[in-house]
């Protein structure tokens, strides 16, 4: 790896005109003719970018990203400067290729909007921003630290809310930063998916899948509320390939999504009632005997009380009642599912997102093991899995000063939280939901919130109650961002610093749905003044110390190499087959982890089988069988969505230029139906109002969506301020705070309506 | 014939992801708004679901390509080899005549450098026995590399209803046409 120059970027990135006049300059003053005539020969075909020249140095990098798909990366080096990047070619799943995102990571890295250097704004959202040195800003955020310390008796008024930006593992060296500097108050919980994977803790004792490459084996497949052709593009190929073998592919939605298109069939559930919808199958499979009794009889606990249950208050007549969807098509497609083994449900996380999210999920799982599909190739619950995720977290694991000071009382703990805490002091950290970010930054005390960090997150553009957000950011006194881009939430800043992209620094990454690990290389010289995270953390330390000898006990240098080597151990390496991390350099690797999730019937439950009832969900507050759960009552005309687009994930991508040119603006798409009785036409800029808030944005027409349905996409777009999280409330789901420290968040249960602007 | 690659569009197998259209601006760096392979949704008279149906597109490299036959100073020309219609840059001078002439509007415009420029089939990549960006990128292989002289195209069609009809030109592209699955709708919406 060479040193890059300012030069070599611009020629190698769309400065056409700087290199125009550059060669210009050359002629007029003669020099032209004293250069080898290599300089000046002129780029075939393209002399705007780039073209395909050989002769790399390549380098393994991986989209850390919240992703199914978490690709492996090969990245195309020349003289230092990063040119252009491929899928991992060794990696079945991603098989040479990304997604619009992973191919636009260059402009990512090169893009003249970065946070360039540390900064400070002179009064939060007047975008009067001054750069400051590294020294100036880790000594103002010292010496703040160092304050509240002293006038609280405790770090508890350092909150840190940081989640799914950048899942590099040592990207947890952040939480071990403020592990290093005493008991800290941190935002616990998911925003994402934990009524699920509680729900399949209840029934299984955990979330466990099969590998996607395996679905080619299933004969029967439901996408149930999951949008792969957008979210997990490579999974796509092992549906069409089931298909291809004769499997019959169902999609289940409220919105006709791109992968609706690919499938056999759809149907348009009612939202939030697809609990219903799988108890009415499950009724009719029961009625026609299709129960796999033997698979049961082995295997599970609790089934003739569920069976009761179903005779007792589910018909088919009622499901269909409650999801719209037709009792014959339940009924038909109930016989189907049970008679074609092995029959997957692949169970997105948008069906969770709701009031009865985890009790949903419970529905769906059973239907899944009363036809036995559990624990068998091609079949499955299929949602997630962390089996892959058994690193060291040494980046995370950092002690706290002696004498700090902190909570009395135990702490929640995320589903990333692999940590086990042995002996030590009875303090310990003061955890806060992340799901009710802003009226907990707003009513937390003794400590209040004092200093607020963010990492890995964009809280203005991904949490909830928005209004109330921008008001928790008006009472912190100190609040830190470490991001790359001048996002909603920099915009609240005091003092931005510039994160690293995952070009230039080193860690290691897995996925929560393949079964795949990829190392990350440095594979360029961070630009600007970009630091990693625990590049970050080593500085405050080496600052905190020199103030304050012994009030942080982070490492005060970092090797970012050195540090992903420090996460590894015996289980990875057994897991992956590896005799050492370094292996990773020549590439990507799968777990050895058997034909499929569950096959030897070891359930991780209390009872060691699958519970259709189970005493720990009750014990938690919820119904010991996977009963039926009314949704959340409207309080307004219209019911808004606000998923993922195949643009973006969370608040990445849409900004970056190249994005642009495929992604220009927002829209809130509308049925046709709905918009006429409001007068609204396609294109109309329209106004989306409920008591949360308010969008102003473009309207587009679609029966992709239902009539009493709106749906906009979550996004950020850098020259708009169009923000879906202004009509997200904080409603929690049912499940969560048994694996990710506090419940869910019921994004889809929001309504609103809509008005010519 | 001899051998002519040709892009075969695999529209059932498309979910209109945009990365092939992306993974061209990744090898290429082109400038902002400037696009070689573009991803046009169905219209709903082909296809009745609103942006979930596709062709992704770029130049077509035609038998008879008409951007060729326009220039006025030779840019273009057509490889012996496998036909792909390549455009050297270093020659243009930004006349146009084969923007406006190129009924698949492959030729884009460049404000910078006022020329034309076009997807050059990643000729550069094909020499080096790579495949191109766009069909090495593509997550369920629905944009594909063919020889037309070796290819089975049963099934296939040339011109996929949307897509203009230039016979003279013969464009090098095939296309499978997407299938819609039963739609089983709410009652009460």
């Amino acid at each position: 790896m060479t040193q890059w120059k300012k030069s070599d970027i611009e020629k190698a990135l769309d400065c056409a005109m700087t290199r125009r006049r550059f060669m210009q300059w050359l002629a007029a003053a003669g020099a032209a003719a004293s250069l080898p005539c290599g300089l000046l020969r002129p780029r075939k075909v393209s002399a705007t970018g780039i073209v395909y020249e050989g002769g790399y140095e390549t380098f393994r990098n991986a989209c850390p990203r919240n992703c199914y798909d978490t690709c492996g990366m090969v990245t195309y080096v020349k003289d230092g400067i990063a040119q252009f990047v491929e899928g991992a070619p060794e990696s079945t799943f991603t098989n040479g290729g990304l997604c619009v995102k992973g191919h636009s990571y260059i402009r990512r890295l090169y893009s003249p909007d970065r946070i360039k250097y540390p900064m400070a704004q002179q009064g939060r959202g007047t975008g009067n921003w001054k750069r400051i040195s590294w020294d100036e800003a880790m000594t103002r955020i010292a010496e703040k630290l160092i304050e509240i310390d002293e006038k609280d008796g405790s770090m508890l008024g350092l909150a840190l809310t940081k989640y799914s930006g950048n899942f590099g593992i040592t990207n947890y060296g952040v939480e071990g930063m403020f592990s290093s500097l005493g008991y800290t108050t941190r935002m616990v919980g998911t925003p994402c998916w934990p009524a699920g994977i509680d729900a399949q803790n209840y029934d299984m004792g955990n979330m466990w899948c099969n590998d996607p490459e395996d679905m080619v084996n299933a004969r029967y497949i439901i996408l149930w509320g999951v949008n792969p052709a957008w979210c997990s593009v490579h999974t796509m190929k092992y549906i069409y390939e089931a298909k291809q073998r004769g499997a019959k592919v169902l999609c289940i939605d409220p919105v006709f999504t791109q992968t609706a298109a690919k499938a056999d069939e759809y149907w348009q559930v009612n939202t939030s009632e697809d609990g219903a919808l799988a108890l009415g199958m499950a009724r009719h499979i029961l009625d026609k005997g299709l129960v796999d009794r033997d698979w049961i009889d082995k295997n599970a606990v609790g089934f003739e009380d569920f069976a009761g249950y179903l005779r007792k208050s589910v018909s088919v007549a009622w499901a269909a009642e409650k999801s719209g969807v037709p009792a014959e098509q339940i009924a038909r497609t109930a016989e189907e599912f049970a008679s074609h083994k092995p029959a997957t449900i692949w169970i997105g996380y948008g069906l969770q997102r709701h009031v009865n999210g985890g009790a949903t999920v419970r529905a769906l799982d059973a239907l899944v093991a009363m036809t036995g599909n559990v624990g068998k190739v091609g079949g499955g619950a299929r949602y997630g899995h962390l089996q892959t995720w058994g690193f060291n977290y040494h980046a995370m694991i950092q002690q706290p000063p002696e004498g700090a000071k902190g909570y009395l009382g135990s702490a929640a703990k995320g589903e990333f939280d692999f940590t086990k805490k042995e002996g030590g002091p009875s303090y310990s950290n003061r955890t806060l939901n992340i799901n009710k970010t802003a009226r907990e930054l707003l009513e937390a005390s003794d400590p209040p919130v004092r200093v607020l960090w963010v990492s890995c997150k964009n809280p203005l553009s991904q949490d909830f109650d928005r209004n109330k957000l921008v008001e928790a950011f008006g009472k912190m006194e100190m609040v830190v961002v470490v991001d790359q881009f001048f996002n909603q939430t920099v915009e609240l800043a005091d003092i931005v610093l510039p994160a690293t992209t995952l070009f230039e620094e080193w860690t290691v990454d897995v996925s929560y749905w393949h079964y795949w690990i990829s190392i990350n290389e440095q594979s360029v010289k961070p630009l600007h003044e970009a630091k990693s995270n625990i590049e970050i953390a080593a500085a405050l330390s080496r600052k905190m110390n020199q103030l304050k000898p012994g009030s942080c006990t982070f490492p005060t240098q970092v090797d970012t190499e050195e540090w992903v080597a420090k996460e590894f151990n015996k289980g990875i390496y057994d897991l992956f087959g590896l005799n050492s991390w370094e292996d990773l350099k020549t590439g990507m690797r799968k777990a050895r982890m058997g034909q499929a999730a569950w096959a030897d019937g070891k359930f991780g439950t209390p009872s060691g089988k699958y519970e259709f009832k189970s005493d720990l969900c009750a014990e938690h507050g919820f119904n010991e069988l996977p009963l039926y759960v009314e949704s959340r009552k409207p309080y307004d005309k219209l019911r808004v969505l606000t998923p993922h687009t195949k643009f973006s994930i969370h608040s990445q991508f849409v900004n970056l230029d190249w994005m642009e040119d495929f992604n220009p603006q927002p829209f809130v798409y509308i049925n046709p139906i709905t918009a006429q009785s409001r007068n609204i036409a396609d294109g109309d800029m329209v106004t989306v109002k409920n008591k949360s808030g308010e969008v102003t944005v473009a309207a587009k027409l679609t029966d992709n969506v239902p009539g009493d349905t709106i749906m906009m996409y979550e996004a950020w777009f850098r020259n708009n301020t169009y923000n879906c999280q202004n009509l997200v409330d904080d409603t929690s789901a049912d499940m969560g705070a048994y694996k990710a420290g506090a419940p869910g968040v019921a994004i889809h249960d929001q309504f609103a309506d809509v008005t010519k602007a | 014939m001899g051998k002519q690659l040709a892009f075969y569009v695999d529209s059932d197998k498309c979910m209109g992801c945009f990365t092939c259209a992306m993974a061209c601006k990744n090898q290429y760096h082109q400038e902002k708004g400037v696009v070689w392979r573009k991803i046009y949704p169905l219209a709903e008279a082909i296809y009745p679901h609103q942006e979930r149906a596709w062709y992704s597109l770029a130049c077509n490299h035609c038998e008879n390509p008409t951007c060729l036959e326009v220039c006025p100073v030779k840019a273009y020309f057509k490889r012996d080899e496998d036909g792909i219609v390549v455009h050297e840059q270093e020659k243009c001078i930004g006349c146009g005549n084969c923007i406006r002439s190129c009924p698949y509007g492959a030729p884009q415009y460049n404000p910078s450098l006022k020329k034309a420029e076009k997807c050059s089939f990643c000729w550069q990549r094909i020499d080096a026995g790579l495949a191109p960006a766009c069909v090495l990128s593509c997550p369920v292989d629905a944009i594909q590399m063919v020889d037309l002289d070796q290819f089975d195209a049963t099934g296939l069609v040339q011109y996929a209803p949307g897509f203009p009809k230039f016979p003279a030109l013969n464009p090098s592209v095939r296309f499978r046409l997407p299938k819609q699955p039963v739609v089983v709708r709410r009652e009460d919406t």
